[in-house]
């Protein structure tokens, strides 16, 4: 009886759970697939009564109602992922490689170095916001790839870097020790023994640097003033903050910038969750 | 919890290597070179500008830059929206990090044993933690839409309120803990999966312990699972802390330029970025920095206690 009892507890709660964490971006989903005039209904539909496309062809500039409202959110996607993308690999190129010295090898000042690294992972957005804008408009990289895609880098590389340090700290010595008695150099190690131990450790630091990038605000919104290089979630603010573009449509845009997210998490959740959980071991 | 196993005479520092090449010497150097130029350049030299910033008077409407000792620090704190902005911070902390740990454990505590579906419900409350702040802000806006809203029109058709409500924008607190909600809607998962990973720690032998003598149903979580879980629930709180220290986007985007609910992040970008007042955007981002970091450290200070089984 009383197990029957805590079941049913357990049920409702997960079904809270569910609510809360996908109605939101259903609501989103559903509003995105409706004309304007359905999603103002009252009481609202909570499914579309007949599916259409439109909202979607028009924010890609398809189809007869685009051009005027969109805000070209095509240009946007591509943006977003090259940002992302760039950031991504160059990140975890750097992270992986420092992260084994600091957590194998034996070199002066190891100590204090990995400190000052660490220690950024605790500063604040604040504290870099106007000098980079400054830093980046000396060097002539604003509204430039490469000037967001080393903003983003420096910002990620802390917390992939220990990320992965804590990834290397969980192999046991002995095989790369194993390794050096055989006569491999430390290089040869590192790449054909450890690198492909750590492969779910790289997928894990990757996605979370990529869903990072993906979701990236502020340092974009000063760092690109023109739609070159805005992300979509610069194009979505904007999109948004103009009074005459439909719901409907501000609500397709979004679900556009939360399919490749929503499809990341849903297929490679396992490598997040250990990826934050071997982030936050302190 | 960890412990450094060492035989007495074994050197502290390693293994020992018989004979180093210049190469193998510099290699190491070589390996976190690109890693420290990139946080040297874009991390640690930039913090050392706002810090240097903060003391300057640099603003592009009243040129030229000069010393000027606390006169940002002075014009900050007289100006009555950055003064609404650092009380209104105050609520978002507080918002952010009761909600989201709250939330946070008693997800865990759903998860914690294995049933039919755990995965995919797990994978599922992750969500919103993987999604643009932007966007969740996007989405909400339209969900506490005052005219169409569906949570006007649920809550109306439900009988809670007699008229439609405008959520955010004109009384403060209920400003400020709509636009924390959708904080607390990301960061919620974050604070789950620190607990959940701490629970599913815990050897399952100490609740048999304790149950054989004689504790159950609270007692049990209170001091069972809850000391043990200790360490999770400080880095969550440290976590959302930070968090809320420095909502912007989803102000930004519900807040639409108001100060009703103006944070301070969004209140650094108003004087800098609108204003072109640099001095004083790096005399409230000193401030917000020095912040972050006292109180992180506090906070680990405070609930951080060694635990040990």
């Amino acid at each position: 009886m009383r197990r029957n009892r805590f079941g049913w507890v357990r049920f409702i709660g997960i079904v809270i759970l569910l609510l809360w964490s996908l109605f939101p971006v259903y609501w989103a989903l559903n509003t995105s697939l409706m004309t304007n005039s359905e999603a103002q209904s009252s009481p609202p539909h909570f499914f579309p009564t007949h599916f259409q496309f439109s909202n979607y062809e028009a924010i890609f500039g398809i189809g007869p109602s685009s051009a005027s409202t969109a805000g070209g959110i095509g240009r946007a996607v591509v943006n977003s992922s090259v940002e992302s993308l760039g950031a991504t690999v160059l990140t975890l190129v750097i992270a992986v490689v420092g992260a084994y010295a600091f957590a194998r090898l034996r070199f002066r000042f190891r100590g204090a170095l990995f400190y000052v690294v660490l220690a950024t992972l605790t500063l604040p957005v604040y504290a870099t916001l106007i000098p980079i804008y400054e830093i980046l408009t000396h060097l002539g990289l604003v509204n430039t790839y490469i000037g967001i895609i080393l903003v983003y880098t420096s910002g990620f590389l802390p917390l992939a870097m220990w990320i992965m340090y804590n990834m290397f700290q969980a192999l046991p010595v002995s095989i790369e020790e194993a390794a050096t008695i055989d006569g491999a150099s430390t290089l040869q190690t590192f790449r054909s023994i450890v690198l492909p131990l750590v492969r779910p450790g790289m997928a894990a630091t990757a996605i979370i640097t990529f869903l990072f990038g993906w979701g990236q605000f502020i340092f974009p919104l000063v760092l690109g003033s023109t739609n070159s290089t805005q992300p979509l979630t610069v194009a979505l603010s904007a999109l948004a903050g103009r009074h005459v573009v439909p719901y409907t449509m501000i609500n397709a845009a979004a679900i556009v910038a939360i399919a490749i997210p929503a499809v990341i998490v849903f297929f490679m959740n396992r490598w997040i969750v250990d990826g934050i959980v071997a982030g936050s071991v302190k | 919890m960890s412990a450094i196993f060492r035989r007495p005479g074994q050197p502290v520092a390693g293994r020992r290597r018989p004979m180093r090449s210049r190469r193998d010497i510099a290699l190491p150097y070589a390996m976190v070179a690109p890693l420290l130029v990139f946080i040297g350049a874009l991390a640690l030299y930039p913090t050392v500008l706002t810090a240097y910033g903060a003391f300057v008077h640099n603003d592009a409407l009243d040129p030229p830059n000069h010393f000027t000792g606390l006169g940002n620090f002075q014009s900050v704190f007289s100006n009555p929206q950055v003064r609404q902005s650092l009380e209104n911070t105050g609520l978002y902390v507080v918002f952010g990090v009761v909600l989201s740990v709250g939330l946070g454990t008693f997800f865990a505590l759903l998860l914690q044993r294995r049933f039919r579906g755990r995965g995919i419900v797990l994978a599922l409350m992750v969500l919103p933690w993987a999604l643009p702040g932007v966007v969740e802000g996007v989405i909400w806006s339209w969900i506490l839409d005052p005219t169409f809203g569906v949570l006007n029109s649920t809550l109306k058709s439900a009988g809670v309120i007699s008229q439609y409500q405008l959520w955010v924008g004109t009384h403060q607190v209920e400003s400020i803990f709509f636009i924390s909600l959708v904080q607390v809607w990301q960061i919620t998962p974050l604070a789950a999966i620190l607990v959940l990973a701490a629970l599913q720690a815990i050897p399952h032998e100490l609740y048999e312990a304790a149950s054989v003598d004689g504790a159950k149903g609270w007692t049990l979580i209170r001091r069972v699972t809850l000391p043990l879980v200790r360490p999770a629930l400080a880095i969550a709180v440290v976590e959302g802390l930070v968090m809320s220290l420095n909502i912007f986007d989803q102000v930004y985007v519900l807040n639409a330029g108001a100060t009703t609910a103006s944070s301070l992040m969004t209140e650094t970008y108003e004087l800098a970025f609108n204003n072109l007042n640099f001095g004083q955007g790096y005399a409230l981002s000193l401030l917000a920095t020095v912040t972050t970091i006292v109180l992180s450290l506090l906070a680990v200070r405070i609930i951080y206690r060694k635990v040990e089984f």
